[in-house]
C-alpha cells in the first residue's frame, strides 16, 4: 500500500495550501461597494419563508421579517425573557382567565389605518377560523369559542366566524376569556401570530401575503421577491416605543445556509444569523468579536416510540440515554457549540434545573448495558428516524448509532432518513419504529411551551401519565410564575422518570455581522432586533 | 471492422502466409486484441491498481485491522494522522484507514453489477432493434430517448428520495435504469452495421435462424465498441454512485462507502483535509484506472484508433 499513501501526503499538503487560500480569501465582510444594500440600510441573510401573513406562519424566517414590520403586544426582555409592553399599554387579570388588553394610543398603521381593538380580534379570529387553515391556529385553542370554529373533520361549517371568549370593549380595549385559568398568557403575546390586521388583509388576502402592512417601525419597500429579496425602510409614522435607528433592511434570500456563509465571507450581506457549526472555528479565526453565540431555547431531544411494546420498559429508554456521550457528540459533530442537556427545559426558561435528569442522563456504559439486560434486551432491527433537512442531523445520529451499537451491543442499526416535507406528519402519524429526533424551538419562555405542546394530550410517543397531567393544569392555573414553577418541575421529574423522550443538547445561536453595522446585541427570546442595529 | 470475421470457427489460415512461413500465425479477434494489450505498461498498472482494490473489496480484513464501524472513539474524533493510525481519524473517532479500506467494496460492487445489469440490457435491447428495424426498432429506440432524456442526478436523486431506508440494490437498479442507454443505441447501431454485410446474407441464405444469425454472427462482430464503452461506464459509475452518496441520497449507515466518507466531509475539510484527501484519492485513483482499462481495451479491440 505504500504506492497509495505516498501520493496521499503529496496530494494532502496540496489541497491544505488550496484550501488555506481560498478560505481566507475574503476579508469577513469589509462592507465594500457591492454589499447590495443603499445607504443607511444593511443586508441580512435569510432562508424563504413560506408566508407574511402574521396569522398563517411558524417559519422562523418569516418571524425575522415579521418582527421589523409589526409591533406584538409585548415583546420579550432581552436579559430574562419577562413580558414588556410593546403594542398593548397593560394586559391584566384578577384570576387568570379573563384578560384585559389596553392598547397605547395613537398607533397607525402603515397605509395610514389607525389601530384599534378591532385590529386585533379580527386578526385573531381569522386565525382561529378553522376553514382558513392558517398555520398559528392552535395558538388559539385555550380561548373560548375555539371548539366552535374548528369541528372535527367531516363535520359541518362552523355556524360562526368570531371566537366567543374575545369582546371589544372600546376603541382600544378588548377581553380575552380562557378556557382555564392560564399564568403565562401575556407571554404568548409577544409570539407574531398574535400581531393585528389592517383591513387590508381581508380585502385582498393574496396581495397582503407578499405585501403586508403593519404597525411596527418598518414597512415593506415593493413586494417580497420569491426567492430574491424582501426590503424594508424606516416607517416615518412609528409611534410606539422602538423606531428604527437605520435607514431601511434588505433580506437576501438563500437556498442554503452555506452558500449564505459564503456571501458574508466575500462582503455580499452584513448579517448572518446562524452560522453552521461547522465553519466556527474559521469564523471564530476571521471576525472575533464580531461573531456572538446566544444560548436558544432550541433542543434537541430522541424520542421512544412508547406505543411499540419494545420500548415500553422505561430501563430500557434509560439505558439508550445512558449510553449516548453527549459530550462526546457535541465536540465531535458540532464543534462543541451546542450545551449537552439533562434536563427537558432550556437554560433561558425560568424553572430550568441544570441537572434535572440525573443518572439518567449520565453518560454510564456499564450501568446502561446493565439496565438493558434487566429490561430483557433489545430485540430486532433498531431503526432511527430524522430528516434530511440538514447534514448534521446524519452526523449525530451516525454517533448515536455507534455508540448504541458500541455500549448496548445492538448489532443491526439501520436509519431511516426522511425527506424533511414528511418528517413531521410521520411523527405525528406514529408511524415512527424506532427512536427518532425530535427538536423543539422555544415561543415564549415557559414550561408550559415544552411540557405541554411535546409530552400533553396526542404527543408523538404515545405516552400517557395522568399525573402529569394534572400538574401541568394546576400550573397552568397557579396566580403567578413563583407559584407555577414547582409544579411545572414536579411534572417535569415525572417525565424524565419515566423518559419517553431523552434531552440531548441545547442550542447556540451564532450571528456574524460585517464591520459596517453596530449595535447588532442578539439575545434568547427575539433572535433579530432590526430596529436597534445602525450602520457606520 | 470493416473486415467481417467470426469468432468461431477461426479464419483458416490463407494457403500463401502458410507456405511463406515467416510471418506470424493469423489470430483470433480475442487473441490478437490480448496480444496488444499484453503490450501496453499503462495496462499493466491499471490492472494492477485494480486487482489491488478487488482484493480490498473481496478481503477488507488483510488489510483492515478494525470492522466497519468498529471501536470508534468520539474524543479522537477527526484527529489527524497518528502512530498505528495512518489516516488518522473520521468525524465519528473511528479509525479512518479501516473505514476507507471498507470503502472499496460498495464502490466496485456497484460499478461492476450496474456495468454487467447494463450491459445485458444494452445488448439484448440493441441487438432486437438493430436486428429487425421497423416497429421493433421505433418502439425500443423511442423508450431509449425518454429514459436518455432523464437527467442522471435529478433523476436518481427523485427516485432514491422517494424510497428512504433503501440498499445497495436499490440504488444499483437506479443507476441500471439510468445508465443503459447510451451503449444501447451503440449496440444498435452497431448491429444495422452487421446486419446487412455479406457473411450475414450468406447465414440467412443458408437457412440459419434468427437466434443462429444474432448470437453467431452479428454479436461477435458487433460487440467490441459497446464492451470498451461498458469498460469506462465502470469508472462513471462508480463515480455517479459515489456522487449520490455525497448528495446524501445513495448508500446510507451502516454501509461505509468513499462517497458517504466524502459527504461526511464536505462540513470539515477546511479545518481537517484528510477527512476529504483520503477517500477522494482512493476514488479517484479507482475511477482513473478503470477509464485507463478501457482505453487500453478499446486500443487493443479497435486498431484503427491508435
Amino acid at each position: 500500500m505504500t504506492r497509495l499513501v505516498r501520493p496521499a501526503r503529496w496530494g494532502a499538503a496540496a489541497l491544505a495550501a488550496l484550501l488555506a487560500s481560498t478560505a481566507c480569501g475574503g476579508t469577513g465582510g469589509g462592507g465594500r461597494g457591492d454589499s447590495a444594500a443603499p445607504d443607511g440600510s444593511y443586508s441580512v441573510a435569510l432562508t424563504e419563508p413560506d408566508h407574511l401573513t402574521p396569522g398563517n406562519t411558524t417559519s422562523s424566517y418569516s418571524i425575522d421579517v415579521l418582527n421589523g414590520v409589526f409591533d406584538t403586544l409585548v415583546t420579550l426582555d432581552p436579559a430574562d425573557g419577562h413580558p414588556v409592553m410593546q403594542a398593548a399599554q397593560s394586559v391584566t387579570s384578577t384570576d387568570q382567565r379573563t384578560w384585559t388588553v389596553r392598547l397605547r394610543p395613537g398607533q397607525t398603521f402603515q397605509n395610514g389605518e389607525k389601530v384599534t381593538a378591532r385590529s386585533f380580534v379580527d386578526a385573531w379570529n381569522a386565525a382561529a377560523y378553522g376553514p382558513n387553515g392558517w398555520a398559528n391556529n392552535y395558538y388559539f385553542a385555550n380561548v373560548e369559542g375555539y371548539k366552535e370554529l374548528n369541528p372535527e373533520d367531516g363535520g359541518p361549517a362552523p355556524r360562526t366566524k368570531a371566537l366567543s371568549g374575545l369582546r371589544v370593549v372600546d376603541d382600544l380595549t378588548f377581553t380575552v376569556r380562557l378556557t382555564a385559568p392560564f399564568s403565562p398568557f401575556p407571554m404568548t403575546l409577544a409570539y407574531t401570530g398574535f400581531a393585528p390586521l389592517p383591513r387590508a388583509a381581508f380585502t385582498d388576502p393574496r396581495r397582503f401575503d407578499v405585501h403586508p402592512i403593519g404597525n411596527g417601525p418598518f414597512a415593506m419597500d415593493g413586494d417580497w421577491q420569491h426567492n430574491q429579496r424582501i426590503t424594508l425602510k424606516k416607517y416615518a409614522g412609528y409611534r410606539g416605543p422602538r423606531p428604527a435607528k437605520g435607514a431601511g433592511v434588505v433580506f437576501r434570500i438563500y437556498a442554503s445556509k452555506d452558500t449564505a456563509w459564503t456571501d458574508f465571507q466575500a462582503g455580499r450581506v452584513d448579517l448572518v444569523l446562524n452560522v453552521p457549526p461547522a465553519h466556527l472555528p474559521q469564523a471564530r479565526r476571521l471576525l472575533g468579536d464580531r461573531l456572538r453565540g446566544t444560548p436558544s431555547g432550541t433542543m434537541d431531544y430522541l424520542g421512544f416510540p412508547v406505543y411499540d411494546k419494545r420500548f415500553a420498559d422505561p430501563r430500557l429508554r434509560k439505558a439508550f440515554s445512558m449510553a449516548i456521550d453527549r459530550r462526546a457528540v457535541v465536540d465531535a459533530v458540532f464543534n462543541g457549540a451546542y450545551q449537552p442537556m439533562a434536563s427537558l427545559l432550556a437554560p433561558n426558561v425560568p424553572g430550568y434545573r441544570k441537572d434535572a435528569c440525573g443518572e439518567a442522563c449520565t453518560y454510564d456504559p456499564a450501568k446502561a448495558k446493565q439496565l438493558l439486560a434487566q429490561a430483557g434486551g433489545f430485540h430486532g432491527p433498531l431503526e432511527l428516524w430524522f430528516s434530511n433537512a440538514d447534514s448534521s442531523y446524519e452526523q449525530w445520529m451516525t454517533a448515536v448509532a455507534n455508540q448504541l451499537r458500541q455500549n448496548l451491543g445492538i448489532d443491526r442499526v439501520a436509519f431511516r432518513k426522511v425527506p424533511a416535507s414528511d418528517y413531521l406528519s410521520a411523527l405525528s402519524g406514529r408511524k415512527e419504529t424506532g427512536p427518532y429526533r425530535n427538536n423543539w424551538v422555544m415561543d415564549y419562555p415557559s414550561a408550559q411551551d415544552y411540557l405541554e405542546y411535546m409530552w400533553g394530550d396526542g404527543n408523538r410517543m404515545g405516552w400517557h401519565n395522568q399525573r402529569f397531567l394534572d400538574l401541568l393544569k394546576r400550573a397552568n392555573s397557579a396566580p403567578g410564575l413563583d407559584a407555577a414553577t414547582p409544579l411545572y418541575q414536579q411534572a417535569e421529574d415525572i417525565a424524565l422518570a419515566e423518559l419517553p423522550m431523552a434531552p440531548l443538547w441545547n442550542w447556540t445561536d451564532y450571528s456574524a455581522w460585517s464591520e459596517r453595522l453596530r449595535g447588532v446585541r442578539p439575545d434568547p427570546y427575539v433572535s433579530l432586533r432590526l430596529d436597534q442595529i445602525t450602520v457606520k | 471492422m470493416t473486415e467481417p470475421t467470426t469468432l468461431d470457427p477461426p479464419a483458416a489460415p490463407l494457403p500463401e502466409a502458410a507456405a511463406d512461413g515467416g510471418v506470424p500465425p493469423v489470430r483470433r479477434r480475442g487473441g490478437d486484441a490480448w496480444y496488444e494489450l499484453r503490450r501496453r505498461p499503462l495496462f499493466w498498472c491499471s490492472a494492477a491498481v485494480l486487482l489491488l482494490a478487488g482484493v480490498m473489496a473481496a478481503v477488507p480484513s488483510l488489510f483492515a485491522r478494525l470492522g466497519p464501524n468498529e471501536q470508534c472513539d468520539l474524543l479522537r474524533a477527526k484527529q489527524g494522522p497518528a502512530g498505528g493510525h495512518p489516516f488518522g481519524w473520521d468525524v465519528q473517532g473511528c479509525d479512518y484507514w479501516s473505514q476507507v479500506v471498507h470503502g472499496a467494496r460498495p464502490s466496485l460492487l456497484v460499478g461492476t453489477a450496474v456495468t454487467l445489469f447494463a450491459l445485458a440490457v444494452s445488448v439484448v435491447l440493441g441487438s432486437l432493434a438493430g436486428y429487425f428495424g421497423g416497429a421493433v426498432d421505433a418502439v425500443l429506440s423511442r423508450v431509449t430517448d425518454v429514459f436518455f432524456g432523464l437527467p442522471f442526478v435529478l433523476g436518481a436523486t427523485v427516485v432514491l428520495t422517494a424510497f428512504p431506508g433503501h440498499g445497495i440494490w436499490a440504488v444499483t437498479l437506479v443507476l441500471v435504469a439510468l445508465g443503459w442507454t447510451t451503449m444501447t443505441r451503440i449496440m444498435r447501431s452497431q448491429v444495422i452495421a452487421v446486419r446487412e454485410s455479406d457473411h450475414v446474407l450468406a447465414a440467412r441464405a443458408l437457412g440459419a435462424g434468427h437466434l443462429r444469425v444474432m448470437t453467431r454472427h452479428i454479436l461477435p462482430n458487433a460487440f467490441a465498441p459497446v464492451f470498451v464503452v461498458a469498460m469506462l461506464n465502470v469508472g462513471n459509475v462508480i463515480a455517479g454512485e459515489a456522487t449520490l452518496d455525497y448528495l446524501g441520497v445513495g448508500l446510507q449507515y451502516p454501509t461505509v462507502s468513499w462517497g458517504l466518507q466524502l459527504n461526511m466531509a464536505q462540513d470539515f475539510y477546511a479545518d481537517h483535509p484528510h477527512l476529504l484527501v483520503f477517500p477522494a484519492l482512493f476514488l479517484s485513483v479507482t475511477v482513473l484506472s478503470f477509464l485507463l482499462l478501457g482505453d487500453a481495451v478499446r486500443d487493443a479491440l479497435d486498431p484503427r484508433l491508435r
